[in-house]
């Protein structure tokens, strides 16, 4: 990884996720500290990066490294994890059940990412598909269900599917601005993984189709 | 570029944005004004509009505590000084003062601007040497819009009507 990346690019990128993704734009707009859960999933998630070749920590922090250098990489870790934690808070619903199932979801989609060791680009990818996934639950599905209803049968109606689910649906309206800014949050989360180690380079796994492919090769020549 | 010049400048930015973003989350500013004079007072570059304030002192002097408060809100667009929140307060309490009963919600707004007073102080304590006062110090005006806020029985005193607004 350059220098000019590891030290400016991405502990740049990584902070200015963290400030993205905590803001709850409603009436006010408020900075959120992660949940604790949310330190959790990011913990998990981040484990899942190792495992997956997609970051070597030890490319960024390692006894041979200079000081300063090491500094740049304790800086990317703790901007990553940040970052990470507060993408995950981001995209976890407010209240009521959704926020349980949306916790229930994460969890279980990131330790089974976690024990089924996808390779970088491979775990990139699902990675993309969960956080796109949870974008469009509580941005679309849930915000649509909690926007202020313009016609009375729409009100009606909303006041039937809150008295049917007992309130515990419905989440606190939101600006149409949150949608756009989470979006940009994960698009730029997404990018500062894949930069995070770039394919091919030292520490990072080869894809699984091309072990695959050598594998059968070997067993031709054999 | 040499590399330890490119990673000593992006730790110092990376700590210096990181410092910022942690102020942020502390102090949670609403607007553009409060964010710039926030972080104006954070290096102790901050100033009020001078003008703004005088023209502020001359309302809440003549009584036109809606003019004042607009005049010294402009003034400290930031909030971030403590005398121009002080003298917010203030016009809060003289305009929900009453002889017979108090306006609660110009007292409750007159006592966040005085905790925001406070909270700017050095050391917490605030005193504003004005010959117009009857209350200099933030502590007294605290404690009469706190007062005025409270139900007590003192409150049915007939002899209350007599009482003068500081």
């Amino acid at each position: 990884m350059s220098a000019v990346r590891e030290a400016i690019v991405l502990p740049l990128l990584f902070l200015t996720i963290a400030l993205l993704a905590g803001a709850r734009i409603g009436a006010q707009v408020a900075l959120v500290p992660p949940s604790l859960f949310s330190l959790i999933l990011a913990t998990m998630l981040i484990a899942a990066l190792v495992r997956g070749g997609a970051f070597a920590p030890e490319r960024l922090l390692h006894a041979s490294r200079s000081t300063v250098a090491n500094a740049n990489g304790a800086v990317v870790l703790f901007a990553l994890f940040l970052a990470t934690a507060q993408i995950l808070a981001m995209l976890t619903p407010a209240t009521g059940l959704p926020l349980l199932f949306v916790d229930i979801f994460l969890f279980v989609t990131l330790l089974n990412t976690l024990v089924a060791m996808p390779d970088r680009v491979r775990l990139l990818r699902s990675l993309a598909v969960t956080l796109i996934s949870a974008l469009l639950l509580k941005f679309v599905v849930l915000a649509s269900l909690s926007a202020p209803a313009a016609s009375r049968t729409s009100r009606l109606l909303a006041a039937l599917f809150d008295a049917a689910t007992f309130g515990s649906i419905t989440q606190d309206a939101q600006s149409p601005a949150a949608g756009y800014l989470a979006f940009a949050a994960i698009a730029m989360y997404l990018v500062a993984l894949a930069l995070l180690q770039p394919p091919g380079s030292p520490g990072s796994r080869p894809p699984r189709d091309e072990l695959e492919a050598a594998s059968g090769m070997q067993s031709l020549g054999a | 570029m040499r590399e330890p010049v490119v990673r000593g400048a992006g730790l110092v930015a990376a700590l210096a944005y990181a410092a910022v973003i942690a102020w942020l989350y502390a102090t949670q500013p609403q607007t553009v004004a409060q964010m710039t004079g926030g972080l104006a007072s954070v290096v102790g570059a901050y100033q009020i509009d001078q003008q703004a304030f005088d023209d502020g002192l001359r309302f809440f002097r003549a009584g036109q505590f809606d003019e004042a408060r607009a005049a010294l809100a402009r003034a400290d667009a930031a909030e971030r000084d403590a005398r121009t929140q002080f003298y917010i307060a203030y016009a809060f309490y003289r305009q929900g003062w009453g002889r017979l009963y108090h306006d609660d919600a110009l007292f409750a707004k007159g006592l966040a601007a005085v905790d925001k007073a406070i909270a700017l102080a050095p050391a917490g304590r605030l005193v504003v040497d004005d010959a117009d006062l009857q209350m200099r110090s933030a502590d007294e005006l605290r404690a009469e819009l706190q007062r005025g806020l409270t139900r007590e029985p003192s409150d049915f005193n007939p002899l209350k009507v007599f009482r003068t607004r500081k």
